[in-house]
């Protein structure tokens, strides 16, 4: 009769443990982010003292993530206004970047990769885009073409953004960024 | 009170018991299951933690394990995009392209040289299991040439005893925690007709033994 709750509790410590360790390594873990505004990062992922979450997500794939004084990753899924990114709208990422030696901005599914569009362009860099006056970006994301820096959205789902800052002092301290010091992602309108 | 009334009154005491028992049996196998599944609560996360530990040392399928044969040869190997058979990088920047060599420190230090152009350029050492044990930028580079050794810690230890006493190693000496890895060789590119100068930037970083 002692087997019966010796059983009960291996079957549900070992099912629960493995269960819930494998869902918190499935995507980037909560621990080690930053959110700014609607960017979100971790700052430790390249750094030497990766927390074991994080170190666990990268070992269960092919990611080669850039090195603390290498750069920075940003991620956006969602607007300024907390909105899902969405392709059936467009939006209009504008503002500064901090300094760093270059920059790039691209489009990408939720699982990371790159759209495919018929048209040739699913990124821009610092030394790829038309800058206003006063020297920031004015990129607007849109399925249809649109004057200016135009980067093309599929026919519909959800999508996110990534901003790279490449060689970047900002690397160690990202967590203690104002959202002013990042893009604005704002909605323009949907169909 | 007489006897015929004691025998009478039985039956009505043991019929109050029964429920009563009932009820503290119920309650002590409530109180065990409670206590079996905090058991299990703890066991669980006893479990939980040593996966997520455990899952590093025991991937096949992370970036150094996937191109462990990339640049055997001495050069860095592009893997943007990667030879065929090989699985893509994730998460790639498209305005970057990358090269890797492959290292096993049990053969010795790897000695690893980059040259700099104007395209930025970034070189990181990725332990086995996921990490990043080491990144450096050509802004690091001297006359052009950005250059150092990887090792374990006990190679270092070994090639600080062997260095001469009073005089000052011009070697930048970076540790690995683990015996394999990738260096990887990461150039931005800037604007889409720098594509070729960058991959030819990427696989031009040699990396060989030290010694």
């Amino acid at each position: 009769m002692r087997v019966l709750p010796l059983a009960y509790v291996i079957a549900l410590g070992a099912g629960l443990g493995l269960v819930s360790a494998r869902y918190a390594v499935a995507e980037r873990p909560w621990f080690g982010r930053a959110q700014i505004g609607a960017w979100t990062t971790w700052p430790n992922s390249g750094a030497r003292d990766i927390d074991p979450y994080m170190r666990a997500y990268l070992a269960r794939g092919v990611h080669l993530p850039l090195g603390a004084g290498e750069g920075l990753e940003l991620i956006a899924k969602e607007d300024d206004a907390g909105q899902a990114l969405d392709a059936r709208c467009r939006y209009l990422v504008s503002g500064t970047t901090p300094p760093a030696r270059g920059w790039s901005l691209d489009v990408a599914d939720l699982a990371g990769r790159s759209l495919q569009s018929t048209v040739e362009r699913a990124s821009f860099t610092d030394a790829e885009i038309v800058r206003g006056e006063r020297g920031g970006m004015r990129i607007v994301l849109a399925t249809a073409p649109e004057a200016g820096n135009w980067l093309p959205l599929p026919a519909g789902g959800r999508f996110q953004l990534r901003l790279r800052l490449y060689d970047t002092p900002i690397s160690s301290h990202a967590g203690e960024l104002r959202p002013s010091a990042l893009p604005r992602i704002a909605r323009i309108d949907c169909r | 009170m007489s006897a015929a009334d004691n025998i009478g009154a039985l039956p009505t005491i043991a019929g109050q018991s029964r429920p009563r028992r009932w009820l503290s049996r119920l309650g002590s196998g409530l109180l065990r299951l409670v206590l079996l599944t905090l058991a299990g609560l703890v066991l669980a996360g006893i479990v939980h933690i040593v996966t997520v530990l455990r899952v590093p040392a025991l991937a096949s399928g992370d970036a150094a394990t996937v191109y462990a044969a990339l640049g055997m040869n001495g050069r860095a190997e592009l893997v943007t995009p990667p030879p065929a058979g090989l699985p893509a990088m994730l998460d790639t920047d498209p305005n970057s392209v990358a090269a890797v060599c492959s290292y096993d420190l049990a053969a010795g230090p790897l000695r690893v040289v980059a040259r700099t152009s104007s395209l930025p350029l970034g070189l990181t050492v990725h332990r086995r299991g996921g990490g990043v044990a080491y990144a450096i930028t050509d802004r690091a580079a001297i006359r052009g040439n950005l250059e150092f050794v990887v090792m374990t810690q006990e190679q270092l230890d070994e090639r600080l005893a062997n260095d001469e006493e009073g005089e000052t190693s011009r070697e930048l000496r970076v540790i690995s925690p683990s015996l394999q890895g990738l260096v990887v060789a990461r150039v931005i590119v800037r604007r889409s007709f720098d594509r070729s100068e960058a991959e030819a930037l990427a696989t031009g970083v040699a990396c060989s033994l030290a010694d």
